[in-house]
């Protein structure tokens, strides 16, 4: 269907001749570590960006897509990772907006019907009436699958876009991607979990490095041949053997006592929670995402409006009492963060690696020096393998992954004391998640340095935390040190 | 067939020259077809207007306020804050340096008409042209050194022009008012104000001024020194903006206040997370650029007009709406600092071509005398930047034109 696919970015080739072919009827898993093009390639076939060179065919004739109207109407449909609907408008509104088949007089009750009995067949829960900025991120996320099935009769490319569901919605999903596919629709899959590729696809193809390496069936294939096509060499490093630890010193670094939040939605969030995290600590919180998590680290943070409870971080001996002191101050203690939705509370997208190091008051004050900035940015690219064509390059031109790698670099450089991190290896890729992890976990043991680490996967927070907290409605329902947690107790208190 | 348009990966080779030149020769020709086809004005006349001014000595003060105002506009735009208040600012500029010019640097000394030779030859003396209401003359007197004087004047009303800007700037940041509206709505506010203080606190003494809306004459030595006669242009109109070009160039490019700024623009939520109070930079966009501007105020007194003459129609400010056309400036120049000095010499030759081909209209006999000076120069930059515009889209995407088979 595609053959010899070019694009080129600024300073990257980000797809070099790449050859696929989608068969009718299949599940398609499209893997490579970050940076590897596969965002680029569905993009291109949405309609999103033109290539430089290379042809697309369906059914044996050529098409062109000059943007996702184009691909709509073959029947093609992308879902990214970020849900991209209109906060203002209902379900049904946000779907109808790209149906040709009601127009412009179409009656809301008959739509609705419509995409009731459309969202039953695919087993999503949703009412079509309501506005979307009171969903959760699951249900929008949910509605976007279900904008795209509607839309997209032949052809459904998931970048990413399951990988945050959680696990009762993603079964379901791949039922009706079963179903899908049995009736004749294809689906590209992007993921980085290799085992939920090798489950649900028929075939899977990897690309490295915008180059094609290759397509095996699924049955035929096991964890360690794709890990393999997928880094080469570097496949070995992948391990989710716990980390090395220390005992976590004496000292409190953070403190959290009877911590009450709201949400966005006017109900608390956060009801009493207490924590401490130790110098040398890792504190892992375990969590289904939207269980209070983002609005304990946003307060923490100082993003966030704290009603009652105290925030303490100590400092120099001195206990610092920090709650609705401002995200500034927090930081000028020597705290590092890394926040959900990089791309929006992390990075500038717009800005160059150099400005975005310099926008950290704890990096860059008053006059800047930009030739110090080079250096510690250079430093940065080596010490990461961020894959750039140089510091001065705008942020926006590198992949998920590579964006997230400065921006952890960054945050650790400036943690003296404290790093306060939210899915820190969210959308990198195996080998390079890793090798954070280690990277983290190497300040902990020699600088001492406390971590709170907020994640979605479990498999990380055995990895690297020493005391493990699990969170549920707003509440910690329970702590354990590493060596007395139980993974099945762990998961049971999660969705209790 | 279908056409294809991409953006380009690397920009055209010395599109930054060429785009902008190419569409100054096709827009001025486009201009000249539509006054031919609409007036029946001469495109010789057109021509020799546009040639006359792009080398004119007269568009150079034009020229120096703008790219003054350019710079003004351009520090809040890069942090998406929008300043359309700088006419306001440069009104409170103008009041208040004429405040310090004609009230607190000079002293006005009653003489009757018998001594009145006495001082007009006075060094540091400067005699108002008619008599006050009760016959004798007044002279101004300097207080302070001239130097002085003028200093004060600049500070002053840079301070005046970031108050102004400052009150929309709060509301802004601190309740969410659009700065797009506040800061417009402010300029009539500046208008009205203006007025009143021509007819109230800073009205003339003389017969010919008090109550007719009309301030007293700036002493002679408060005033800008020009660079030649043929021009408006004063050396300290030329100092100041080669000052704040510098000035904002170092800022935005090497102080992290620059660079926050610039980030604020696209991600303000980055700058959150990283711990800076986004509000206060908000607020400092707005001042900053509100001092600049009012500078401009005194640069237009202290260079041009010499007095406060009360604005009879609300389109007729002192201004000429200049802070309007600076708007157009910092478009021209894409928010790029190094982009402004160009545009304000492109638009301030135009502003001088309508002028100049209204006055040979003036002498050529014909039914296009009806157009007005202001029509004609929008014409011309209206059709300039259209094509610039236009251009543009070809610097920046590429077309490609494919065959598809169906």
């Amino acid at each position: 269907m595609v053959k010899n696919l070019v694009k080129r970015f600024p300073g990257v080739l980000a797809l070099d001749n790449v050859s696929f072919n989608l068969r009718k009827g299949e599940i398609h898993a499209l893997l490579g570590e970050n940076g590897a093009g596969k965002t680029t390639f569905v993009r291109i076939l949405y309609g999103i960006y033109v290539p430089d060179s290379g042809e697309i065919y369906i059914e044996g004739k050529r098409v062109v897509f000059t943007s996702p109207l184009d691909a709509i109407r073959h029947g093609i449909s992308l879902v990214s990772q970020i849900p991209q609907l209109i906060g203002s408008l209902t379900v049904s509104e946000n779907i109808i907006l790209g149906l040709e088949k009601y127009g412009m007089m179409a009656n809301v009750r008959k739509v609705e019907d419509y995409i009731r009995r459309e969202s039953e067949e695919i087993g999503i829960k949703i009412d079509p009436s309501t506005e979307v900025w009171k969903l959760s991120y699951t249900q929008k996320q949910l509605v976007e699958l279900l904008r795209a099935v509607i839309l997209g009769a032949k052809v459904l490319m998931l970048d990413e876009a399951i990988t945050f569901l959680p696990i009762r919605e993603k079964r379901r999903f791949f039922k009706f991607m079963r179903k899908f596919a049995s009736q004749g629709g294809s689906v590209i899959l992007i993921t980085h979990k290799i085992p939920e590729a090798l489950e649900i696809a028929d075939r899977i193809s990897v690309l490295r490095r915008g180059k094609y390496v290759g397509t095996v069936e699924a049955k035929a294939a096991s964890l360690d041949t794709v890990r393999k096509m997928m880094f080469g060499e570097r496949s070995t490093q992948i391990t989710y053997e716990r980390l090395p630890s220390s005992k976590p010193d004496e000292k409190v670094v953070l403190e959290v006592k009877d911590l009450w939040v709201m949400g966005d939605y006017g109900a608390f969030s956060v009801k009493g929670v207490n924590l401490r995290v130790r110098a040398g600590e890792v504190l892992g919180i375990a969590g289904v995402a939207g269980n209070g998590q983002l609005e304990l680290v946003q307060a923490i943070m100082g993003l966030r409006k704290v009603r009652k409870g105290r925030v303490l971080v100590s400092a120099d001996g001195n206990v610092i009492d920090v709650t609705n002191k401002g995200t500034g101050r927090v930081r000028s203690l020597g705290v590092g963060y890394i926040p959900d939705e990089p791309l929006k509370f992390g990075v500038s997208v717009e800005n160059d690696i150099e400005e975005n190091l310099a926008m950290l008051p704890l990096i860059a004050r008053g006059v800047i020096k930009w030739g110090r900035l080079r250096k510690r940015a250079q430093e940065l690219i080596d010490k990461f393998k961020v894959v750039t064509p140089s510091s001065r390059t705008p942020v926006k031109l590198l992949s998920g992954g590579n964006i997230m790698k400065v921006l952890v670099g960054r945050e650790l450089s400036v943690a003296k004391r404290l790093l306060v991190a939210y899915n820190p290896t969210r959308a990198l890729d195996e080998v390079t998640a890793v090798t954070v992890r280690k990277i983290i976990k190497d300040r902990v043991l020699r600088d001492r340095l406390a971590v709170l680490l907020v994640s979605e996967d479990l498999d990380e927070i055995f990895q690297v935390s020493d005391t493990v907290a699990v969170m549920n409605s707003g509440r910690i329902v329970g702590v354990f040190p590493i060596d007395k947690a139980d993974r099945d107790q762990v998961e049971k208190l999660m969705v209790m | 067939m279908r056409l294809i348009v991409t953006k380009r990966v690397k920009p055209l080779r010395f599109g930054g020259i060429v785009i902008p030149f190419l569409s100054i020769v096709i827009g001025i020709f486009l201009a000249t077809l539509a006054l031919y086809g609409l007036a029946q004005v001469p495109p010789s006349l057109v021509y020799g207007a546009i040639g006359q001014s792009l080398v004119s000595p007269q568009m150079l003060q034009t020229f120096i306020m703008l790219t003054i105002l350019g710079v003004a506009l351009i520090i809040p735009f890069s942090a998406a804050v929008w300043n359309i208040g700088a006419e306001g600012q440069i009104i409170w500029g103008m009041i208040s340096s004429a405040f310090i010019g004609l009230s607190v640097a000079v002293r006005y000394i009653m003489v009757s008409p018998t001594e009145l030779p006495k001082y007009t030859n006075m060094p540091g003396m400067f005699v108002l042209p008619t008599p006050t209401v009760s016959g004798a003359y007044a002279v101004e007197a300097l207080t302070m050194s001239p130097g002085a004087a003028i200093s004060l004047m600049l500070i002053v009303s840079a301070i005046a022009g970031a108050i102004w800007a400052l009150v929309a700037g709060l509301m802004r940041a601190y309740l969410d008012i659009d700065e797009v509206a506040t800061t417009l709505i402010m300029n009539y506010i500046a208008y009205y104000a203006y007025n009143f203080i021509v007819y109230g606190p800073l009205q003339g003494i003389t017969i010919s001024t008090s109550g007719f809306g009309l301030s007293n004459a700036l002493h002679p030595e408060l005033r800008f020194a020009r660079i030649s006669t043929a021009t408006t242009a004063t050396w300290e109109g030329v100092a100041l903006m080669i000052g704040i070009f510098v000035a904002a160039w170092f800022v935005l490019r090497h102080t992290t206040f620059g660079l926050r700024l610039r980030i604020l623009g696209s991600n303000p939520n980055a700058l959150k997370a990283a711990g800076i109070n986004v509000r206060k930079y908000i607020v400092a966009a707005l001042a900053i650029s509100g001092a600049i501007a009012g500078i401009v105020g005194t640069i237009l007194f202290a260079g041009n007009l010499y007095q406060l003459i009360k604005i009879k129609t609300i389109t007729t400010p002192p201004t000429h709406n200049i802070g309007y056309t600076a708007i157009l400036v910092s478009w021209l120049s894409m928010l790029d600092l190094r982009g402004i000095p160009i545009a304000a010499y492109i638009v301030a030759s135009l502003f001088q071509a309508g002028i100049n081909l209204q006055s040979s209209l003036g002498s050529v006999s014909s039914g296009s005398a009806m157009i007005s000076s202001g029509a004609l120069t929008y014409v011309l930059i209206g059709f300039v930047l259209t094509t610039f515009t236009v251009l543009r889209v070809f610097s920046e995407y590429s077309i490609k034109v494919v065959r598809e088979r169906g």
